[in-house]
C-alpha cells in the first residue's frame, strides 16, 4: 500500500469514526431530551386527564395555569392532542386552562408567524379550543401559501362550527391551488345547520368540484336544505358526476316527493350512470310507485341501468320482489338480473 | 366492582378513560392492541369491553366478532369508541355485535353515563 492510500484509508476511517460518534451523541441526546420531557410532563399529565376527564379539583386546574414554561412546554403536547379527543365539559375545562395561561392570545398573534410550522400549530390550537376570535385569522390561512397550513386552517375551522366559514371554505376548492374535497367536505359538516344556506347557494357555483363537495356535505350532514334545487340539479346541472350526486343524495334523504325527479331521470336521453344512479335512489328512497317503471328498465340495454333498477326493485319490499320474482323466471338479461337481485337480497342481514 | 377492559392505542386516550371509569368505581384493565384484548377478555372475563376500532394487531371489530363467536364471551356488553364517525362505520360496528357506538371526540361523562347503563342493563 503506497503512502497516499495509507493517508486517504486514514482520513476515511476519521470520518466514519466521527460520524459514527456524531450519531451516538445525537440519538443519546434525543434520548435524555425525551426522557426528561417525559418526567417533567408526569404530574402536570395527570391533572391534564383530571381536567379532559371532568373530574378535577380547582387546584388542579390552577396548578396548570401557574405551571412553570419548562414543565407547560414539556405537557403541551398532550394538551394539545387531548383537545382533538374531548368534547363536553372536559373540553372547556383544557380550554380554559390555555385561555387563562395567555396562550390563546399568543396562539392568536402567531397565525401571522413567518414559521409555516408555527402558524400550523397555532391554527390547530385555536381550532382545538373552539376560538371563535380566531376565525377571521384562520379564514386568512385559507389562502396560505403551504398547503399543510391550508389544511390545518380547514380543520380547525371545521371544529370551531362558525357557519360564517362556510362560503370561504366553499371558495377554496375553487382555487388553482385546491384543498382536498374531502376536507374541505368534513369541515362543512361540522359547520352544522347554520351553513345550510350557503350550500345551497353553492349549487349555483361555476365550479362542479364545488358544486360536488355542497351536495357531499348535504348528504354526510343527512339534511337536504332545498329539495327543489337539489332536484333542478338532477335535472340540468352540466356535470354528470353532480347530477350522479344529486340522484344519490335525494335517495338518501329526500321526501316522497324526490320521486318524480328521479323517474325523470331515468329517461333514455339522459346519460347511463345518472339514470343507473336515479334507479338505486328509486329504491333507497322506498318509492313503491316506482315499481311499474323500474320493472320496464330491467329490459333496459344499458346494463348499469337495468341492473340499478334491479336492486332498487330488491329495495322496495313485497311489491317489488313480487315483480322481480316473476321477472327472474325470464330467459333473458332482466331475468339474470332479477335473479342477481334476489340472491343478494337473500343474502342480506 | 363491576370490571371493565379499555382496549385502545392511543396512551392519551386509553389514560383518560381508565381514569374516568375508575373516578366512578369500576375496576379497569387496560391493553394496548387487538390480540391482548381479545385474550384479556376471555381470561379476565370483565363485565364491559370499551373496544377503539383501529388497533395495532387486530382491529376492533374483528376482537368484536370473535368474542361474539365465542360462547364464553358471547354475553359481554361491548362498547365501540372510534374516531370513525361515517353512518356506515357506525352500522358495521353494530353489525360486528357491538351494544353501543361512541364517537371520538367524546364527553367522558357521556362515556360512563353509556357504561352504566350498559351494565344496567347486563343486570
Amino acid at each position: 500500500m503506497t503512502v497516499a492510500a495509507t493517508w486517504t484509508f486514514s482520513v476515511l476511517l476519521s470520518v466514519c469514526l466521527l460520524v459514527a460518534v456524531l450519531i451516538v451523541v445525537t440519538r443519546t441526546a434525543r434520548l435524555l431530551r425525551s426522557a426528561r420531557r417525559t418526567r417533567l410532563a408526569a404530574a402536570p399529565r395527570r391533572a391534564l386527564l383530571a381536567l379532559a376527564a371532568d373530574g378535577y379539583q380547582s387546584g388542579e386546574m390552577d396548578g396548570l395555569v401557574a405551571l412553570p414554561p419548562r414543565y407547560w412546554r414539556a405537557v403541551a403536547p398532550v394538551a394539545i392532542a387531548m383537545l382533538s379527543k374531548v368534547r363536553g365539559d372536559g373540553l372547556a375545562a383544557l380550554a380554559a386552562v390555555f385561555e387563562r395561561r395567555g396562550e390563546i392570545a399568543r396562539e392568536l398573534r402567531a397565525l401571522r408567524a413567518r414559521g409555516a410550522v408555527r402558524r400550523a400549530r397555532a391554527a390547530e390550537v385555536l381550532g382545538g379550543v373552539r376560538c371563535a376570535a380566531a376565525v377571521p385569522g384562520l379564514i386568512a390561512l385559507l389562502h396560505d401559501r403551504r398547503a399543510e397550513v391550508r389544511l390545518v386552517a380547514v380543520r380547525a375551522l371545521g371544529r370551531i362550527g362558525d357557519p360564517a366559514a362556510a362560503q370561504p371554505l366553499l371558495d377554496c376548492l375553487a382555487r388553482a391551488e385546491a384543498t382536498p374535497a374531502n376536507l374541505v367536505t368534513q369541515a362543512l359538516v361540522e359547520l352544522g345547520a347554520g351553513a345550510g344556506p350557503a350550500l345551497v347557494a353553492a349549487l349555483d357555483h361555476a365550479e362542479a368540484r364545488v358544486r360536488l363537495a355542497a351536495l357531499s356535505a348535504m348528504r354526510l350532514a343527512g339534511t337536504v336544505s332545498a329539495e327543489a334545487r337539489v332536484a333542478a340539479a338532477l335535472a340540468d346541472d352540466p356535470s354528470i358526476e353532480v347530477r350522479v350526486a344529486a340522484a344519490a343524495l335525494l335517495g338518501r334523504l329526500g321526501t316522497g316527493s324526490a320521486a318524480a325527479p328521479l323517474l325523470a331521470a331515468t329517461d333514455p336521453a339522459q346519460p347511463a350512470t345518472v339514470r343507473a344512479e336515479a334507479c338505486r335512489a328509486l329504491g333507497e328512497l322506498g318509492a313503491t310507485a316506482a315499481v311499474a317503471p323500474l320493472l320496464d328498465l330491467l329490459d333496459d340495454p344499458a346494463y348499469p341501468v337495468a341492473h340499478g333498477a334491479a336492486s332498487a326493485l330488491a329495495a322496495l319490499g313485497e311489491a317489488g320482489r313480487a315483480g322481480i320474482r316473476q321477472a327472474s323466471r325470464r330467459r333473458s338479461a332482466a331475468g339474470a338480473h332479477a335473479r342477481e337481485a334476489l340472491a343478494l337480497a337473500a343474502l342480506a342481514p | 366492582v363491576p370490571a371493565v377492559l379499555v382496549a385502545e392505542d392511543d396512551p392519551d386516550v386509553r389514560d383518560l378513560v381508565v381514569f374516568k371509569l375508575e373516578q366512578v368505581g369500576y375496576q379497569v384493565v387496560a391493553v394496548r392492541d387487538g390480540p391482548a384484548a381479545l385474550s384479556a377478555a376471555q381470561v379476565g372475563q370483565p363485565d364491559l369491553v370499551v373496544l377503539d376500532v383501529s388497533m395495532p394487531g387486530m382491529s376492533g371489530l374483528d376482537v368484536c366478532r370473535l368474542l361474539r363467536a365465542d360462547p364464553a364471551t358471547a354475553a359481554l356488553r361491548i362498547m365501540m369508541l372510534t374516531a370513525r364517525a361515517q353512518e356506515r362505520d357506525v352500522e358495521g360496528g353494530f353489525a360486528a355485535g357491538a351494544d353501543d357506538y361512541l364517537v371520538k371526540p367524546f364527553s367522558p361523562r357521556e362515556l360512563t353515563s353509556r357504561v352504566q347503563a350498559l351494565l344496567a342493563r347486563a343486570r
